[in-house]
């Protein structure tokens, strides 16, 4: 009879175990533990993440000092020149101030897409592995978080709520392999889905192939499907493919938020996903 | 305290470490547009140093931290970790083992072995994947700072193993 070896035993009933908690896991029912191991890691996340933050800042730095001299002598030959445009600035803060006025009647009116329903939320940490693009954020169910909620910042569309716990939540990016995005672009309203990738930046595709995409339109939600609000800014056409043998055409996007950089979101809170819509899936590419 | 109990109290504190700096510090730097992946290196040199049952171990226990940290499903991690020990088995009688260039090896292997077992166990969950895009974009530019990271982590878990004490044989 042959013999199995002990590392064999051990390394069969660690993978049984580990597909059990697979199984549980996507089914949601881990969800009260991996809650409550959210509460006990959430205050060593947010320490490390704040010295990774200190790091990073110092590394670019570092790499960016040969930049940094040469862009130095370039801004103050600058100087003279901004100091001229300064005074006409004075001239438009005034026209500005007019159109935050505007802007504010915007943000008050009923049919404005996100009603101020947001709460500011600070990213304790992000992307903890290649094949997940999530970050986790300071808010959960006690301050009113849920499921499927949009998350943008002042940049633009950032993803949607996927996992809740008491006080912290994980938001699943645009760029996730498993994040899809009704979108349309701004100039000519053409339609498509914007779908994330693994390693490389978003998709938008679907859109008709009469539709004329050029590199630079701007990109933003459509509403359709009802699980994000209308008119958030997305990101930019970067790269159009065109095939004669496909049916649709696609665009690459550059998007507008810098999601190495987040440091605090907004999650708008008073807005209902349409029921029926598709779980997000956990990523990968 | 045993030099057993000093062990597993060692083990677990720095696993809690590598799976906070993996997921805070190492997430931001970024070699290819990846992040190297610390708990996998870990993982890989612990088995060769000490050996594949203690390996099995710290890729079981490692892999539900990263798990519960990034919002991965509980066990996709510990699933794509622990095959990776065995590879490390096979190091550990080769006459290279004592030398730096086995664990780079290993690492080279264990690296693309753990990415694809990744895709795989989100596959039969029913997530779409590139298995080509998620190749060539991820699990081999993650080659690079996994290999750069081995160079300071081996030689610092050899040191660590040698203060525990002599490693169990493999049965």
């Amino acid at each position: 009879m042959t013999r199995v070896s002990g590392r064999t035993t051990l390394f069969f009933i660690l993978a049984g175990i580990s597909i059990a908690l697979l199984i549980l896991s996507s089914s949601g029912q881990m969800a009260p533990i991996e809650s409550a191991a959210s509460v006990v890691t959430r205050p060593f996340l947010a320490a490390f993440n704040a010295v990774g933050q200190r790091l990073s800042q110092v590394a670019q730095t570092v790499g960016e000092l040969n930049t940094l001299r040469s862009l130095n002598q370039q801004l103050k030959s600058r100087v003279d020149t901004l100091t001229i445009d300064n005074l006409r600035l004075t001239e438009v803060e005034a026209e500005n101030q007019q159109l935050r006025d505007l802007l504010r009647f915007k943000q008050l009116n009923p049919t404005y897409d996100y009603r101020g329903g947001q709460i500011i939320a600070r990213v304790i940490s992000q992307a903890e592995t290649n094949y997940l693009s999530s970050l986790s954020i300071d808010l959960g169910s006690e301050q009113g978080i849920a499921r499927g909620m949009p998350v943008v910042n002042e940049q633009g569309l950032i993803g949607r709520i996927d996992k809740v716990g008491p006080h912290s939540s994980t938001v699943l990016l645009i760029i996730d392999p498993s994040s899809g995005v009704q979108a349309l672009v701004k100039r000519n309203r053409a339609v498509g889905v914007v779908n994330g990738r693994a390693g490389a930046l978003p998709v938008m595709e679907y859109i008709p192939m009469d539709a004329d995409i050029s590199v630079g339109d701007e990109v933003i939600t459509s509403g359709l499907g009802g699980a994000f609000p209308k008119n958030v800014a997305i990101g930019q056409v970067i790269e159009v493919i065109r095939h004669d043998y496909d049916m649709y055409q696609q665009a690459v996007i550059r998007p507008t938020a810098n999601f190495m950089r987040l440091e605090f979101v907004l999650v708008i809170t008073n807005f209902k996903p349409l029921p029926g819509q598709p779980a997000e899936l956990e990523s990968v590419g | 305290m045993s030099k057993g109990g000093r062990g597993l109290y060692l083990g677990l504190l720095i696993l809690g470490l590598v799976v906070f700096i993996q997921g805070t510090l190492f997430s931001r730097v970024r070699v290819l547009g990846v992040g190297a992946n610390l708990l996998l290196v870990t993982v890989v040199c612990w088995s060769l140093t000490r050996n594949v049952q203690e390996g099995l171990v710290w890729a079981f226990a490692g892999g539900l931290g990263i798990d519960l940290v990034s919002g991965l499903p509980l066990g996709t991690s510990s699933l794509a970790l622990m095959p990776t020990c065995f590879l490390a088995g096979i190091g550990r009688s080769s006459i290279y083992a004592q030398n730096l260039f086995w664990p780079l090896l290993l690492v080279v292997l264990a690296t693309p072995l753990y990415g694809w077992l990744v895709l795989l166990t989100q596959q039969m969950r029913g997530v779409p994947v590139d298995w080509l895009g998620s190749t060539v974009r991820i699990v081999l530019p993650e080659l690079a700072p996994n290999l750069a990271i081995t160079l300071p982590v081996y030689p610092g878990l050899r040191w660590l193993a040698g203060r525990i004490g002599v490693p169990v044989m493999d049965v």
